[in-house]
């Protein structure tokens, strides 16, 4: 392979299908990338970009047992026969979950790890060790360990890893999908200066395209069966081919999202942007369509948006019915501090609540003291009139379903059956009565088929519903999960948010933590912002989105949505922060969220 | 570096005490033969004066903290003593010295012989045990991992596989923990007793190992990115030298050691 | 440069993991100890047996040559940096009982892995030590029912927590964990 074009990488007709499974996936990938470019990788879930991620390196199939087809080749190094080792030298790799990538005990040993399995004279290691973490900001913290980092910055630690290998490609899976907004930020930060530097080629899985598309030079799209059918620059693909790319699937920055709705009903939005500075450009340019109300979208509601119904359905539990969770004076300590400071909070039966707030703010110790998860001093949380502090177990989980970010850690029997049935036997139900009840729910949850496999082998997305189920099937009025969409990709959070907006309407209260801020706009009615284990806010969805202030004092920021909308000049588009409010097309084809 | 609670990567403090300047495996090997052959005496005497050599290198050699004092100057002691009563407690009565009867309950005496071979057990284990305390309260993680691939010529990637091994206790600890109040809520084998407690504990176990098989598999693909193993050796940026100190220390102690051995001679020949 | 490892990092790693796991087992047992040793020396097999449990999940979930060895001694590693006071004790056991659970599985060429396989080195471990044991704690001196009792639960502790070892692997196994190894 020594053809005259310089790429650095090029992918050909690649197919990989891991070990045990039936088909490949990526089928035929095929793209090349020329130094200094970078490159978005987009596809729908499952089409195997992480799979080809794991090929540009090596891994596949050196480490990881698969079977590949096609051919790869860095720097005219075929992959197939060059060890991992000599093609880290090529390619450098960050992967989604940072703790992960972790081996040493100090950020200067971490990135020395890797020059130093290359054999480098000493000078040379700390000479890498030291551009590379001035490129990424952490060089003061070298003498740190990794441990004492947030999110972002050990995910920047992965980056400057990467880069002291010297490799020219850098290859990022999803580096943000586990990160609150800030570290969002701060990983893209750097990101963004390393393609200013221009001289590190990038190839870009990710899902959060908002943050990702301002630094892409060229986007290659993959269909559901790993098929390249896009390779171009971001206008001829992203732009030009929206309509056709979101039908497959794949996911678009909100604000193209947004646009294309809006086109949909009759705005004049040519060429579609692509975040939200230039779909406020857009729209001030632009005039409303004749059909359009004068009212604002959000207030002016149809019928079939009914998550939008936040303020009056808010009002009218209050108003209706007793307080289904009555949280006050709540303070708790762990580990000999305290973490939650008089805590007051009432809950009202059928509302949809999202908890947000930077890391460590405490989200997750108040909704666990909220559950009993961590028993909570006495009196300070009532569900239901009971005193949760004195309430046993058995008679807790019938008040109250916790579903934990991890769903495998709740997993305690050998079946999806047993695991679903398990919450029915302990309230002494007969056998009867079990086997209607838990299979009237494995039919809900789609899950007839697996009933009687074992948890552990099920998809991420089933794992997840099997731990809603679990949760709910003893018949909870109340469901309370943590992070519910941690790790998952876009698609498998949508499925989720979807079933969880039905248990809602249903007349279920949920009570989410989550760091998604697009997610809370879409679905909660009410959001609570948690600042160092206080109440910061308590309000509407809508009024805690339309107080930028707060929002950056909590460590959070505005979903896209919300930036694109702020200050536009239409009065009906004016302070619309969800997908859900935005006027809809006579066919709405498919949901957007 | 961090005040944090165990941290295994912090480095060793900079100590002028001369047991922290020694190799990690000199530390080991100079009080091996001595811990072997207590084994096999019978005595208190040996044991006692091999337990005050112990406390004399480490009290002389370590920079002693307040967790050390405790564990050297209050549990050792305690340790040894009960178990030494409890060994007396279980011997049999015919084969021992009945002479001297220390106490009487009922039909059962308590004879000076017992207490005798139970005391001199307690010494002889908090001995051993004091040895090898020698090289594990002066030694860290990282340097032991480091000695045994630059000495003993342990493959570098069996020692760095352990070095990374060591983020893992944090991380199953955290886990652990949030599996039982996952099984907790979930009313997984509720009740006390022993019995429902080992269901509880078994449950925990599927998950926790299948979190840690997966963590591990996630942690080798990132270390392999990084030419983890790419060479025969790599570069070390921490030695851990064997210096004429650690040759000197091993062969003063052996010596030592026999010396005591010799004068105290605990066994009867024949 | 092209190196072909017996090794791969991924094995390397997961046994490290699983020497980790149940080297928190394997702390509990030490805490215990004294205890044990003050009142019932003689049960102190079955406290010492949790120690095989490295071994015999590596191999029941890898089922490959040298796993047994280097979970033992990863779990001693890691072990000894966190409690360095017993960093002999560790080691020693996690050589002893690996090159134990290594020399059975090589003897049948890695083919046979059958319960009985594991039994016997559980057996072998047992006896051995319940020798050394016998010396240090001066066990001679006991009432001879405490002797009996003594090897008896010697042998039966590995055993037990080789057969515990066997069905945590089991149901590892069943959970799909082991399925890629
Ligand atoms: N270790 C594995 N063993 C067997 N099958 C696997 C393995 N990893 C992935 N697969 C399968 O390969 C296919 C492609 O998965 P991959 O993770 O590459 O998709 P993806 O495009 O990255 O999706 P997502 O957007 O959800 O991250 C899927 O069908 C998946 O189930
Ligand atoms: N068991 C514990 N012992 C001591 N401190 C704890 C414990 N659990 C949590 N904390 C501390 O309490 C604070 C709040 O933790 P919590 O997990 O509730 O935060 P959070 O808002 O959920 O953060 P994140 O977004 O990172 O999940 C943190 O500073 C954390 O370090
Ligand atoms: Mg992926
Ligand atoms: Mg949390």
């Amino acid at each position: 392979m020594t053809s005259a074009t310089a790429a650095l990488l090029r992918v050909e007709d690649v197919g990989i299908r891991h070990d045990g499974a039936t088909i490949a996936a990526p089928a035929s990938a095929t793209f090349e990338v020329a130094p200094g470019e970078v490159v978005l990788l987009l596809g729908p879930s499952g089409a195997g970009k992480s799979t080809l991620a794991l090929a540009l390196n090596g891994l596949i199939p050196h480490a990881i047992p698969a079977t590949m087809t096609g051919t790869v080749t860095v720097a005219g190094q075929n992959t197939a026969v060059t060890p991992v080792a000599q093609l880290s030298t090529q390619v450098g790799m960050v992967f989604q979950d940072p703790d992960a990538q972790l081996v040493t005990g100090t950020l200067q040993d971490e990135v020395a790890f890797g020059p130093e399995n290359l054999r480098l004279p000493v000078e040379e290691v700390l000479a890498r060790t030291e551009v590379a973490l001035r490129r990424v900001g952490l060089w003061d913290r070298r003498h740190e360990n990794p441990d004492r980092l947030s999110g972002g910055g050990r995910q920047r630690l992965a980056i400057a890893c990467a880069l002291a290998m010297g490799s020219p490609l850098l290859v990022l899976d999803e580096p943000t999908a586990n990160l609150d907004p800030q570290g969002i930020e701060e990983v893209y930060q750097a990101l963004g200066e390393l393609v200013a530097a221009g001289d590190r080629a990038i190839v870009l899985v990710e899902h959060n395209l908002d943050a990702a598309i301002a630094i892409t030079d060229r986007v290659v799209v993959l269909d559901h069966a790993g098929r390249t059918i896009a390779d171009g620059t971001v206008d001829a693909v992203v732009r030009a081919r929206a309509e056709e790319l979101h039908g497959i699937g794949v996911w678009l920055p909100v604000a193209t999202l947004a646009a294309l709705r809006l086109r949909a009903a009759g705005w004049d939005l040519d060429p579609l942007p692509l975040d939200p500075a230039e779909l406020r450009a857009a729209l001030d340019a632009t005039e409303p369509p004749a059909s359009a109300p004068a009212v604002p979208y959000s207030v002016s509601r149809d019928a079939r948006a009914p998550i939008s119904a936040d303020l009056a359905r808010s009002a009218a539990a209050r108003l209706n019915t007793e307080p289904q969770i009555e949280v006050r004076g709540l303070s708790l300590r762990r580990g000999g501090s305290e973490i939650l400071h008089d805590v007051d909070l009432t809950v009202h039966a059928g509302e949809f609540i999202a908890i947000v707030g930077a890391n460590g703010a405490g989200k997750t110790t108040l909704l666990q003291a909220i559950a009993g998860v961590i028993p909570p001093p006495r009196g300070s949380v009532r569900v239901n009139g009971a005193d949760i502090a004195r309430t046993d177990l058995r008679t807790l989980s019938r008040q109250i379903g916790f579903v934990f970010q991890n769903p495998e850690h709740q997993f305690i029997a050998h079946t999806v059956y047993d695991e679903l049935a398990h919450g029915l036997r302990r309230q002494k139900l007969d056998d009867a009565a079990v086997r209607v009840q838990t299979e009237r729910m494995l039919e809900r949850f789609g899950l007839q088929e697996k009933a009687g496999i074992h948890p552990f082998l099920l998809s991420g997305g089933q794992k997840r519903r099997l731990s809603v189920g679990t949760a709910l099937v003893a018949g909870a009025p109340v469901l309370a999960l943590d992070e519910p969409t941690f790790g998952q990709d876009r698609a498998r959070a949508d499925e989720l948010m979807h079933l969880l907006r039905e248990l809602s309407e249903a007349g279920t209260t949920i009570l989410v933590v989550t760091h998604d801020m697009q997610l809370v706009t879409e679905y909660a009615h009410r959001t609570i912002v948690i600042g160092d284990g206080r109440i910061m806010a308590d309000d509407t969805t809508s009024a805690i989105f339309a107080d930028d202030a707060l929002l950056r004092s909590a460590g959070l920021r505005q979903p896209p949505l919300g930036r694109a909308f702020a200050h536009v000049r239409h009065p009906e588009l004016s302070g619309v922060t969800r997908l859900g409010d935005l006027p809809r097309a006579a066919d709405p084809r498919r949901t957007v969220a | 570096m961090s005040a944090a609670t165990i941290d295994p990567w912090v480095t060793a403090p900079l100590s002028r005490k001369f047991l922290h300047g020694l190799n990690p495996l000199a530390k080991l090997a100079a009080p091996l033969p001595a811990m072997a052959l207590l084994v096999f005496t019978r005595d208190i005497t040996t044991p006692l004066v091999f337990l005050a050599l112990a406390y004399i290198v480490v009290l002389a050699g370590a920079r002693v903290t307040s967790r050390m004092a405790l564990l050297l100057l209050v549990a050792l002691p305690v340790a040894a003593v009960v178990v030494g009563l409890g060994m007396a407690l279980w011997t049999d009565a015919s084969r021992i010295d009945t002479s001297v009867a220390v106490l009487t309950i009922g039909g059962w005496t308590l004879f000076g012989g017992a207490v005798e071979v139970g005391m001199a057990t307690g010494v002889r284990l908090a001995a051993i045990v004091a040895l090898a305390l020698i090289a594990g309260l002066t030694t860290t993680g990282p340097d032991l991992v480091r000695s045994t691939v630059q000495q003993l010529r342990v493959p570098y990637r069996i020692g760095y596989t352990a070095l990374a091994a060591f983020r893992f206790v944090p991380r199953f600890g955290y886990e652990l923990e949030v599996i039982r109040q996952a099984h907790r809520v979930r009313g997984a084998h509720g009740g006390r007793g022993p019995f429902a407690a080992l269901a509880r504990w078994w449950g925990y176990i599927v998950p926790l190992l299948a979190g840690a098989i997966r963590h591990a598999e996630r942690v080798a693909l990132a270390m392999d990115a990084r030419a983890f193993g790419a060479h025969p050796d790599r570069t070390e940026r921490y030695l851990v030298p064997w210096r004429g100190r650690d040759t000197a220390f091993v062969v003063v102690f052996w010596a030592v050691s026999a010396g005591i051995l010799w004068y105290f001679f605990p066994w009867t020949l024949g | 440069m092209t190196r072909s490892t017996l090794l791969s990092t991924r094995l390397l790693l997961v046994c490290a993991a699983i020497g980790v796991a149940t080297g928190i087992v394997g702390g509990i047992a030490g805490v215990v100890t004294p205890v044990v040793l003050a009142a019932a020396p003689f049960a102190y097999g079955l406290v010492l047996g949790a120690h095989v449990l490295p071994g015999i999940i590596a191999q029941e979930v890898l089922r490959r040559p040298m796993v047994a060895l280097i979970a033992h001694l990863m779990a001693a590693l890691v072990a000894s940096a966190f409690n360095p006071a017993w960093i002999g004790r560790f080691l020693g056991t996690a050589l002893l009982f690996g090159a134990i659970q290594e020399g059975v599985a090589a003897l049948t060429r890695y083919r046979a892995w059958g319960a009985w396989r594991f039994f016997i080195s559980a057996v072998i471990i047992g006896i051995l030590v319940a020798a050394v044991v016998f010396f240090v704690a001066d066990l001679g001196k006991l009432a001879p029912w405490a002797q009996i009792t003594y090897l008896a639960i010697s042998v039966l502790g590995p055993v037990a927590w080789t057969a515990l070892g066997l069905g945590i692997g089991a149901s590892l196994r069943r959970a799909g964990v082991a399925a890629r190894a």
